[in-house]
């Protein structure tokens, strides 16, 4: 009886739902929050002008209708839906979205994902907004399916239009911000909600520091969901074979993140292309991402994850005889063997077992043509370094800010200023590989232009002239995965990888 | 010249020295953080935004400015009392610590109770037999709580007792569910002074786990220090001459020779006040424990430099403090001591 009375009490059917995830959100400003965390709560609290539904296709969400190209596809027009109200009981207009794009593009943290894109904001009608494109961008829609573009009330910010707001949110979305601390945000659903009610009387969103607490807490049933974000994959893998075993309900979203290792190939020995090729040919992501994340992790044979329209698997599959005559035709493995240096993030504890566990295919099946050095480095400081082409490889990961191609090939292949192979200045020298192509900038460029079919070939001369130039060794996808005890309806994500908080609730159970 | 005189002296010199050493201390932590790789740009977009958007949001920081400028506007506002603004959330760095701050210091004083408690019970327990099996044990406790890594002992203690038992919260300070209290930032005090069983109850369910580790771990310092002088004074001559008298060994113990030998432990509550903030960065940060040591990891890890400049003046503000506090406590308890 003592030790029933020191149980923490269980939740009653009223009580919000208490959904667990890595880390604290210290800011809820769209135009301030960075992390995938903040965002999501974000995603809850708000809504942007389009979503991309499960399945992947766009829907209008405060928007009526897709956006409306001029002629020469420089200026959008956007219906927007009417009768919808912000949180402290305003209406939300097209002055109010014009509001929040402008305060986005001017102090947003994260302006760099729409200022390259969008130039100018004007209101032509109370529910008619026109954007000003620095040049014709086929993904507009997609784009303004991105978090941090959720409208916020201009009455509400009115003081805060050059500066944060980081405490409070008021916004259109199902809920309202109850209550923000950096470890524990309440929502509550908001009564005017134009859309669906949520299912569910409310959230409790609860930060919390260790992937070992995370773990901890939904197998203990403190938390009535947990979201998968920095968990360790040996612990992300107890979970899901909990939920085969019917102990857990499970929900993954789209993958929409990806690993890959990235290549200096602006000086040696990596500047050799056929080393590279090598190199490409010896990774077994099959074998890799099964050891190290119980196939939790898809491999990945292309930069682009392969759920989105574009996406080309241009990679080859793991091939140690092809790698070895081609370090043979290199002079390597005839008694000469090529030392490389691999740097994985010390703090991502994927990195180290998928750098360990390739250190160690290499040595097994092709030790006497390839010595595979490992250096741990804080993630932080291995960011500050990687455009002085500090890393010979490096494994990283990328997660779009919305699910587009160009999202995934622009900041890896991206190029202002080249020299034959070599970028000298643009998103490829910034993020490491110093790797270009005559003529790739334009394809790029063109690709983001065209509709269509013509869009999609463009996609995939890009992909092909990438994989051919190995300035990257894609990995593995990765998606997001959430769990709920068995009491609660199985977690489910959007098209963006965000868990629809809305739709969770408490299961009647027989 | 007569000993309070000496005291006022030695105070006063103290006093004067502290804002020297905080300001040392600051500098340091400036110069430091601005020598470590990285930062709070690349910590904050990570491996994504061109160059120009990271140097933009640099400018937008304010980290374009030299080295010194900002040096000065730091030291500036630290003068007048700002200890500045968080770059991640653009709120004052008072402010986060100020909502920080009660909850370390209800952690830290309740695992402080705990440890005086353990540890001196532990300590005195051994007084009758000494080298008998209670004093062989105390001392292994001592050993053994002084020398187990508090990061280990904190999670082996959450999976027994909260994954494993289920008998407190995994972590947290208030249940998520209801809604933490207002009033002084101290939710136990909150509780009691609202008369709200609720609040009582909630905190002390999340309180118990992370204050009763913190306080185990550094129980091991009181209890060795207690069995130390306890045992020296016990053969003191004084104590000595109190027995020669007839007095009973109970009333010797209790009112000659343990006054005595609590006085080191006081001094030694003192310097643990520093061991207790470096425990409780562990403890808050396994037991996510939204508290200023967790703020601190956060900080560093963002590279956030107010933050963590901000966080460390405080923190070392405190040591200095209480240092002060017990040495004048020690000084007017102790006639015998000279300054």
């Amino acid at each position: 009886m003592l030790l029933a009375g020191c149980r923490p009490p269980t939740a009653s059917d009223q009580a919000p739902l208490v959904i667990a995830a890595y880390g604290s959100i210290d800011s809820v400003d769209p135009a301030q929050a960075t992390t995938v965390i903040a965002l999501q709560l974000i995603s809850a609290l708000g809504d942007p002008l389009y979503a991309i539904d499960g399945q992947g296709a766009i829907q209008p969400k405060l928007a009526r209708a897709l956006p409306k190209l001029s002629d020469d596809g420089l200026t959008a027009t956007i219906p927007l839906r009417q009768g919808v109200l912000f949180h402290d009981g305003t209406p939300f207009d097209a002055d109010a979205m014009a509001f929040s794009l402008r305060r986005f593009l001017a102090i947003g943290k994260l302006s760099y994902v729409v200022g390259d894109r969008i130039s100018a904001v004007r209101v032509t009608g109370p529910y008619e907004l026109q954007l000003d494109l620095r040049r014709p961008f086929s993904p507009l829609a997609k784009l303004l399916s991105f978090a941090s573009l959720t409208p916020i009330s201009p009455t509400a910010y009115a003081n805060y239009e050059a500066g944060f707001r980081p405490n409070a949110f008021v916004g259109t979305g199902p809920y309202e911000l109850r209550l923000q601390s950096p470890q524990l945000q309440r929502l509550e659903p908001f009564a005017q909600y134009w859309g669906e009610a949520p299912r569910n009387d409310g959230i409790a969103l609860v930060g919390m520091s260790t992937s070992t607490s995370l773990y901890g807490a939904i197998s203990s049933g403190n938390v009535d969901v947990l979201l998968s974000t920095s968990l360790e994959p040996e612990q992300q893998s107890a979970l899901h074979q909990q939920a085969n075993q019917g102990e857990l309900r499970e929900g993954a979203g789209p993958a929409l993140g990806i690993g890959y290792i990235t290549l200096l190939t602006d000086r040696p020995p990596l500047d050799n292309q056929t080393l590279r090729r090598a190199l490409a040919f010896s990774l077994d992501r099959e074998l890799l991402t099964k050891r190290v994340t119980d196939k939790l992790r898809p491999p990945l044979r292309g930069l682009v994850p392969p759920k989105l329209p574009g996406a080309l698997a241009a990679w080859p599959r793991a091939d140690a005889s092809r790698a070895r005559q081609l370090l043979q035709q290199e002079g390597y493995c005839s008694g000469e063997v090529l030392p490389l240096q691999l740097t994985y993030r010390s703090n991502v504890p994927t990195d180290r077992l998928l750098a360990l566990s390739w250190q160690e295919w290499l040595r097994s099946r092709l030790g006497d043509c390839v010595r595979l050095d490992l250096t741990g480095m804080e993630s932080t400081t291995a960011y500050r370094q990687l455009g002085d082409g500090a890393f010979q490889m490096i494994l990283l990961d990328w997660m779009g800010d919305y699910p587009d191609a160009d999202n995934y090939l622009t900041p890896l292949l991206g190029c202002t200023q080249s020299e034959g192979n070599r970028c000298l200045e643009g998103d490829s020298a910034s993020g490491g590989s110093f790797w270009t192509a005559p003529g790739l900038e334009e394809k790029l460029r063109l690709s983001n232009e065209r509709r269509g079919q013509a869009r999609l070939d463009l996609l995939d001369a890009v992909q092909r002239e990438a994989a051919n130039g190995v300035p990257y060794l894609p990995m593995w996808q990765t998606r997001p995965r959430a769990w709920a005890r068995n009491s609660i309806t199985a977690p489910q994500f959007d098209g963006s990888g965000r868990l629809n908080f809305a739709s969770l609730s408490r299961r009647s159970l027989p | 010249m007569s000993n309070s005189s000496s005291l006022v002296r030695y105070l006063g010199s103290r006093l004067l020295l502290a804002p020297v050493m905080l300001w040392l201390i600051a500098s340091l932590v400036f110069l430091l953080l601005r020598v470590a790789p990285g930062d709070p740009v690349d910590a904050l977009l990570g491996n994504r935004a061109s160059a120009a958007a990271r140097d933009q949001l640099r400018a937008q920081l304010g980290l374009d400015q030299s080295l010194w400028d900002q040096y000065r506007e730091f030291l500036g506002a630290l003068l007048q009392g700002d200890l500045g603004t968080s770059l991640r959330n653009s709120t004052p760095v008072g402010e986060i610590v100020r909502d920080a701050l009660p909850a370390s210091l209800e952690l830290g004083i309740t695992a402080l109770v705990v440890a005086l408690v353990v540890g001196l019970a532990v300590g005195f327990s051994g007084v009758a037999r000494p080298e008998g099996k209670l004093d062989l044990s105390g001392r292994l406790y001592g050993i053994g709580t002084y020398a187990l890594p508090v990061f280990w002992a904190a999670m082996v203690m959450q999976l027994i007792f909260a994954v494993g038992l289920g008998w407190f919260p995994v972590g947290g300070r208030f249940p998520p569910t209801a809604l933490p209290p207002q009033g002084t930032g101290f939710y136990l005090l909150d509780g009691i002074l609202q008369a709200n069983p609720q609040v009582i109850w909630g905190t002390l369910q999340h309180l118990a786990l992370p204050a009763i580790t913190l306080g185990l771990l550094l129980s091991g310092i009181f209890e060795r220090a207690l069995r130390l002088n306890l045992r020296r004074a016990l053969r003191s001559d004084y104590v000595e001459a109190a027995r020669s008298r007839g007095i009973s060994e109970r009333r010797v113990v209790l009112r000659h020779a343990l006054p005595n030998a609590l006085l080191p432990v006081l001094t030694i509550t003192g310097i643990t006040v520093a061991s207790l903030i470096g425990g409780a960065l562990l403890i808050e940060l396994i037991f996510s424990w939204p508290g200023i040591a967790y703020r601190l990891q956060e900080a560093i890890a963002q590279r956030d430099y107010p933050l963590v400049q901000g966080i460390v003046v405080v923190i070392a503000a405190l040591v200095v403090m209480v240092n002060l506090a017990v040495d004048v406590v020690v000084a007017l308890l102790d006639p015998r001591l000279k300054f």
